[in-house]
């Protein structure tokens, strides 16, 4: 059995390594920096198709901007433990300003939610039990109603508001 | 050192990521693999259940226990892997050598470990608290390093041999992992390969991947499988059998037929290797 201590230098070791590659930078002596630079971009790649791929419309919204944003923003916050692309997107959707959600991406955001229950124990847990949200769009103006329930799932509803003039 | 558990023959399969779901319907597959962290153990997908109901095996893979981290693995995670090895009648799960967070901090990716008598010491103590709490075996796979730790004690097959050893885990050789590391590290893969615990394979992975402007080979799982991965499949069955061969592809999906036309150009090699190995009568 190994004491505790061993194991406590042998984590603060990889602690200093993993924070740098989050960074990509100030690599602890001995690694090879330029190599340690390409695992820290990919590390950040992933995270960005991962996010792409469970946020399309945010992809589509931000167009050539988001992977410079990404990118940006991974190297400040390090991936969460669960919900991979999904909660590192809704991580990276609260760093945005409120004039770059466009609806569909708001309508985005109201779908995930309706899906994913948030943090599990130990792996991706499926929303149960009803979920109903709206959120209010500009363009047109209208009201966006997103419900789960048990045993049908996941139902969208759109109800057009009058157009002020 | 525990001899080593016979493993089921598993054939051919491709790794059953969401978007992949046709696949349990493909007569040409023996069995698939499932990220473990993204099924609910008690309600799995129907593409699962559907892939029992077809015969096909299902590993579950896990990707988040760290079992080359510092803490000891989480019960809760474990009990995961059981209950959907349970639910699946899976024959064996599958796990990394690696580190996936320290101090509270996430990675995201299966990070590689110091390849030191220390490490060694804790890994192997984190595997055997692993095998403790899964009711079947469980197969550690080597990962693909585009950073390495100073100061190895031990090439990667030395310290993968004596991890399974010490632990009578079973192999989960990852061919495309092999091959970047050896590309990108400079050294020569099958050499490598041939010092692997190849009597010890559960089955094996091959991914595709791209050579970049970098100079390094990325290990992707987003692209086709490289010659040189084809090549190295042909040269493990020279070598020895393998119980089963898995195709790993986690994005940038090809059509379907493409896709199986890459699962049938592994098993080839695999056949082209297993008639060298039959000519020299080993």
């Amino acid at each position: 059995m190994t004491p505790d201590a061993d194991r406590d230098a042998y984590e603060a070791r990889q602690a200093e390594l993993l924070r740098a590659l989050i960074r990509g930078d100030e690599f602890p002596g001995g690694f090879d920096a330029v190599k340690a630079a390409a695992a820290g971009r990919s590390l950040r790649r992933k995270r960005a198709r991962a996010v792409a791929g469970a946020w399309p419309v945010l992809e589509i919204a931000l167009g050539d901007g988001f992977g410079a944003r990404f990118d940006a923003f991974a190297r400040e916050t390090p991936p969460p433990a669960f919900g991979f692309g999904t909660s590192d997107g809704l991580a990276f959707v609260r760093t945005l300003a409120a004039h770059e959600l466009t609806d569909d991406v708001r309508v985005e955001l109201l779908l995930a939610r309706a899906l994913v229950a948030g943090r599990a124990a130990v792996a991706m847990r499926a929303r149960r039990g009803v979920f109903a949200r709206a959120v209010a769009l500009r363009e047109p103006r209208r009201i966006v109603i997103v419900l789960r329930l048990p045993g049908i799932g996941r139902r969208g509803l759109v109800v057009p508001l009058a157009r002020s003039r | 050192m525990s001899a080593p558990r016979t493993t089921p023959r598993l054939g051919l399969g491709v790794g059953l990521r969401p978007g992949l779901e046709w696949l349990v319907e493909q007569h040409d597959l023996g069995f698939v693999e499932v990220v473990a962290e993204n099924v609910d153990a008690r309600r799995p997908p129907t593409a699962l259940l559907r892939a029992r109901e077809r015969g096909l095996e299902v590993v579950p893979h896990g990707i988040r226990l760290s079992l080359g981290g510092a803490a000891r693995p989480d019960h809760r995670a474990l009990d995961h892997l059981a209950t959907l090895a349970d639910r699946l009648g899976s024959p064996l799960v599958s796990e990394h050598i690696a580190f996936v967070r320290a101090d509270g901090v996430e990675a995201g990716h299966v990070l590689p470990v110091a390849r030191t008598r220390e490490s060694l010491e804790i890994i192997a103590e984190n595997v055997m608290l692993a095998q403790e709490r899964l009711p079947v075996p469980l197969a550690l796979e080597h990962v693909a390093a585009m950073v390495e730790w100073p100061g190895a004690e031990l090439d990667e097959a030395a310290f993968v041999r004596e991890l399974l050893e010490r632990t009578g885990a079973l192999l989960l050789l990852d061919l495309s992992n092999l091959y970047a590391n050896a590309h990108n590290h400079g050294y020569d893969a099958v050499r490598a390969l041939a010092r692997f615990p190849l009597e010890r394979i559960a089955y094996v992975h091959v991914g595709g991947g791209e050579h970049r402007d970098d100079g390094l080979y990325h290990d992707t799982h987003a692209h086709p499988v490289v010659p040189g991965v084809l090549a190295l499949v042909e040269e493990l069955f020279a070598l020895a059998d393998a119980p089963g061969v898995l195709l790993e592809r986690d994005d940038g999906f090809p059509p379907e037929a493409e896709l199986m036309r890459e699962v049938l150009a592994i098993d080839a090699a695999a056949q082209r290797g297993a008639a060298r190995r039959d000519d020299a009568g080993r």
